[in-house]
């Protein structure tokens, strides 16, 4: 099976895990911009960080035969710092029209302060005049409010329903998303947030319609594998393969190429690699032979 | 309006559909009216373009290609894309490409560049006024080992060789042959080699061959009459070799060191048809950078 994983935080993660998502099938991912583990003092770190997003991580990911998108934003939990904020918010639509770039995020609420409102404001506007898609991080505290607010604030600034997608949903808080119109993500961590067999339990439930698993993978514990697992475990838990592959691989799809960006037919050709390839003056091989127009098993 | 603008808008007129070209026109307009300076929406703007331009090749015909090389001796469209072009429409309608204004504009254009963005860049400057006042960033490009980034800065264009001290100008030649760029697009090239960079292609040939590596054909360009005895030791030696894109290398590089008889006697025992094909044409006289464009990419 293909599949597409719409949120990864990859510059945190090795090749190792590059060619073990390959190997299981991960065609396609999306990174959105998020902190990175502690606040940022300076713009200047963010222009660096969108660039390696866009450049970079995009490249290293083709190596290994997966196609790599990504989101910009600025993040909920870094926009509480109101200075740099407002110089990230100058920056962000210099990176967010980039090739490959298919949605603005993640943004959202973290504490659901003033300051994170204004700031998730801000780029819900500039969704909305370029059509973009918009990834919606959800809070860990006082989720249900959260993701409810969420919903009302993209509504009132006029993004369409059908360009949002709420991410890191539970059993509380998907029939919220989905009776909003939106997209429902769930991401799959080994022990927060949502485990794969809950997840099975909410497909069973809700059925396949706009429900999108991922994975969250980042700098913490968490799984770059969490989309496959959890497919595996939904077929040999009686789930039908076609709605494994809604929720694994074609909603993720639907939602995203709303944005132009991906070239679907290209994604569903078969991926080679060509690892000859040098970005700036980096290659991921240090000294081994490169694969060359090798066929990949995703 | 520069004669470049003019042909450019001109190319793409007959390649857009009315969509595409109004988004243009209207995104002209806007750059042309900004104040002087990095402000504004000028960065936006170009990588918005790659949303609002379709993909693909420019792919200009021969006439129109002519019509390059008359506004700019030694610039070629050939691999451009219509982005390309496009984005290149963007840069030449800023007002104040001129001033000190305009250099510092595009210099914050180019460092949050993506790929795409910078590979329109890079292959705009040379159409700018003035633009050896780009001839620094223009190096950069050259020191990519991105292949994309290195050949839209380095050739096609007759920056580099008019523009370039010395030392980047040698850089920039070695480079190709690293990065597997085709060293013969080099515009100028056979007009600026010299013994310096004779000595730095063969130390290179003496590292590879150290290394048991092959030297790349190109790479014996950088020679040109410059060879000396020691280049035209290297180069009877990869005469004589087993592989047949070296001795087709060698014999145009022997030829351009104005030693022919070890190239006649080499034809007399040869089967390769494309090491022949080099030979003779190197026997007629005709081993100038593009007689090597058949040898590019061979390992």
């Amino acid at each position: 099976m293909r599949f597409f994983d719409p949120h990864i935080h990859m510059t945190s993660r090795t090749t190792d895990d590059l060619e073990a998502m390959a190997r299981a099938g991960v065609r396609a991912i999306i990174e959105p911009a998020f902190w990175v583990g502690q606040p940022r003092t300076q713009a200047g770190s963010f222009v660096d960080y969108f660039a390696s997003l866009v450049g970079w991580e995009r490249f290293r990911a083709a190596q290994f035969g997966i196609a790599h998108y990504c989101a910009i934003g600025l993040n909920s939990k870094e926009a509480n710092d109101e200075r740099l904020a407002a110089e990230v918010l100058e920056i962000v639509p210099r990176f967010a029209f980039k090739e490959g770039v298919v949605a603005i995020g993640e943004i959202g609420y973290d504490e659901i302060t003033p300051a994170e409102e204004r700031a998730y404001v801000r780029q819900l506007e500039l969704a909305r005049e370029h059509e973009m898609v918009v990834m919606v991080h959800s809070p860990h505290r006082d989720k249900k409010r959260g993701i409810r607010r969420s919903i009302d604030v993209a509504r009132e600034v006029g993004v369409p329903m059908q360009r949002l997608v709420i991410d890191h949903n539970n059993e509380e808080t998907v029939q919220d998303v989905l009776e909003a119109g939106a997209w429902a993500a769930f991401t799959i961590y080994p022990h927060t947030k949502m485990g794969s067999e809950r997840m099975v339990e909410i497909v069973r439930r809700h059925g396949p319609e706009r429900l999108i698993v991922d994975s969250s993978a980042d700098w913490g514990v968490s799984d770059p594998l969490s989309v496959p697992k959890t497919a595996q475990l939904m077929l040999e838990r009686g789930i039908d393969p076609a709605w494994v592959e809604r929720t694994t691989w074609q909603n993720a799809l639907d939602a995203y190429a709303q944005s132009g960006q991906i070239d679907v037919e290209a994604l569903t050709a078969a991926p080679r690699v060509d690892q000859r390839a040098l970005y700036h003056d980096n290659s991921v091989l240090r000294g081994q032979a490169p694969r060359v127009d090798a066929a990949v098993p995703n | 309006m520069s004669a470049a603008r003019a042909l450019l808008q001109g190319l793409l007129d007959a390649r857009l559909a009315a969509r595409a070209r109004g988004w243009l026109a209207d995104a002209a307009a806007e750059v042309a009216g900004l104040a002087p300076g990095p402000a504004g929406r000028f960065p936006t703007l170009i990588s918005l373009a790659s949303r609002a331009l379709p993909r693909g090749p420019l792919a200009p015909n021969a006439d129109e290609r002519g019509q390059a090389a008359a506004v700019l001796a030694g610039w070629n469209p050939e691999r451009w894309s219509i982005l390309d072009a496009g984005r290149a429409v963007l840069v030449l309608s800023r007002a104040d490409l001129a001033s000190e204004a305009g250099v510092a504009a595009l210099e914050d254009c180019f460092r949050h560049a993506d790929l795409g963005e910078l590979v329109s860049l890079y292959r705009t400057l040379c159409l700018l006024p003035e633009p050896q006042r780009f001839a620094w960033r223009a190096g950069e490009g050259c020191r990519s080992s991105m292949r994309a980034v290195y050949e839209a800065a380095a050739c096609d264009s007759p920056l580099p060789s008019r523009a370039f001290d010395d030392g980047a100008w040698r850089q920039l030649v070695i480079k190709a042959v690293f990065v597997g760029a085709p060293l013969w697009r080099v515009h100028g090239l056979d007009q600026r080699l010299d013994p310096e960079l004779a000595r730095m292609a063969l130390d290179l040939v003496d590292e590879r061959r150290a290394a048991g590596r092959r030297v790349q054909p190109e790479l014996w360009l950088a020679l040109g009459s410059h060879a000396g005895e020691r280049g035209a030791a290297a180069l009877e030696r990869e005469l004589a070799g087993d592989w047949a894109p070296g001795r087709a290398a060698a014999a145009l590089g022997l030829a351009r060191a104005g030693r022919l008889d070890p190239v006649r006697a080499a034809l007399a025992r040869e089967d390769d048809p494309l090491a022949r094909a080099a030979m003779e044409s190197a026997l007629a006289g005709a081993h100038d950078q593009f007689s090597f464009a058949p040898l590019h990419g061979l390992e």
